[in-house]
């Protein structure tokens, strides 16, 4: 998680990195969120890519790893958001559903300001498709039935949320202790784009020390603009 | 007695030559096939994405002409295009440039005929508010980045293969066994940016 566009609060920032960390610790998927006011010159689904294949998110053989890069609105160019998913990802979330994250979860939310509701949203629907709760095919077409839907999505949600509390705790910690240990953090580049650009991404991550494991991005996924 | 012990020494240090050079004739000649082998998984993943753009296209067309019947041309010239592009195979063992510029007309061909066709699906509204169209639209679009994003790799497979064999002492080794310059994908043009589908 890096917010080098100030798009959350510190507790939003903590509450999403709590959550995608607790997610990468149970099933090994890793979702990055990157928020950005330059792209240095990428096209945004390029960026993303090369962002995910550069940091190796995911794991190594399996490449389950989910880029999500944000984009936000300015009073001269629209606002952008991609999902790029890992090789291994691209069956569990086809570039459809992708689209469709992207156009029901984000951006109506994108378009009241509500940043963080978006990608909670949206990372919300990438947990529950990869941990096979209910196949792609069945989110947005609510095939998955009405009410029962409801009671399915809402107690996977609230599973996922009574984690959030432990691991804000544990994350605290983890941030003390490198707070009191360390100077600095490592810098962020994408591939090899120069040295640069790193210390305004480095100023807001999200205080989190994942490792990566070197999964591959083959460009699938979606956009949207808003 | 003097002269036998220098003999037996200078055969020693020259049968010591003759065994590293062998080794290393063994060692590089083993390096370039795994660099080869790289360069055809890679070129298979080319092919692989673009096998899935041509894969689209029937329930591309089928879905627009269910909307748009009589935008014959285009739909005809996608068809065309696609089945001329599926008829050009490549030699994976011999990537070279004519070879590949065969590949990319045919398939640059079928890319401008979906363009071409995706504009004129602009003037039917229902069929850009038709469901499976809007699937159709994200999948091509994603492919389109697939293709992007293969092809850079394959070139960046392929330069690193191509710098090895050409660099001497390795080139002795490329040259007497016969591996070959591969050809790289041009940047053409919006290929290292998505290209913009407008829908």
């Amino acid at each position: 998680m890096v917010d080098s566009a100030n798009a959350f609060t510190i507790d939003q920032r903590a509450a999403l990195t709590a959550k995608l960390d607790s997610f990468d610790i149970e099933t090994s998927t890793q979702i990055q969120i990157y928020t950005t006011t330059n792209l240095q010159g990428y096209d945004i689904v390029d960026f993303a890519q090369r962002l995910g294949e550069g940091w190796g998110v995911g794991k190594e053989g399996f490449d389950n790893g989910i880029v999500i890069v944000y984009l936000p609105k300015t009073d001269s160019t629209n606002g952008e958001v991609t999902i790029q998913t890992g090789y291994g990802i691209e069956p569990l979330i086809p570039d459809a559903t992708c689209k469709r994250i992207i156009e029901h979860e984000m951006i109506p939310c994108f378009k009241k300001d509500s940043v963080y509701e978006g990608f909670k949203r949206a990372v919300d629907v990438c947990i529950s498709l990869t941990k096979g709760d209910f196949k792609a095919d069945d989110y947005g077409n609510n095939s998955i039935g009405g009410f029962w839907g409801w009671v399915l999505d809402h107690l996977v949600l609230s599973l996922v949320l009574g984690m959030v509390g432990v691991w804000i705790v544990i994350i605290l910690v983890i941030i003390i202790i490198a707070k009191c240990t360390s100077g600095g953090g490592g810098s962020y580049y994408i591939g090899t784009s120069g040295s640069s650009s790193g210390s305004s991404h480095r100023s807001h991550s999200g205080g989190s020390h994942r490792s990566y494991g070197g999964g591959h991005f083959g460009g699938g996924g979606a956009r949207g603009r808003w | 007695m003097k002269t036998k012990g220098c003999l037996i020494a200078v055969v020693a240090v020259v049968l010591i030559g003759i065994f590293s050079v062998v080794v290393w004739y063994i060692k590089t000649g083993n390096k370039i096939v795994r660099l080869d082998e790289g360069v055809a998984e890679s070129w298979a993943q080319v092919e692989n994405v673009y096998q899935r753009r041509a894969d689209l296209i029937p329930n591309l067309v089928a879905t627009v002409k269910g909307y748009a019947e009589h935008e014959k041309t285009a739909l005809t010239d996608v068809v065309e295009a696609r089945a001329k592009a599926s008829s050009v195979n490549v030699n994976p063992e011999k990537l070279d440039a004519q070879s590949l510029q065969q590949f990319e007309q045919a398939q640059g061909n079928l890319s401008s005929a979906l363009s071409r066709l995706l504009v004129v699906v602009e003037r039917y509204p229902d069929l850009k508010a038709n469901q499976n169209f809007s699937e159709l639209q994200a999948q091509l679009e994603g492919t389109e980045n697939r293709i992007a994003v293969e092809r850079r790799k394959f070139n960046e497979v392929a330069r690193e293969y191509n710098t090895y064999i050409r660099q001497f002492p390795a080139s002795i080794v490329a040259n007497s066994r016969g591996f070959e310059k591969k050809a790289y994908f041009e940047a053409q043009a919006g290929s290292e940016k998505a290209p913009e589908v407008k829908f």
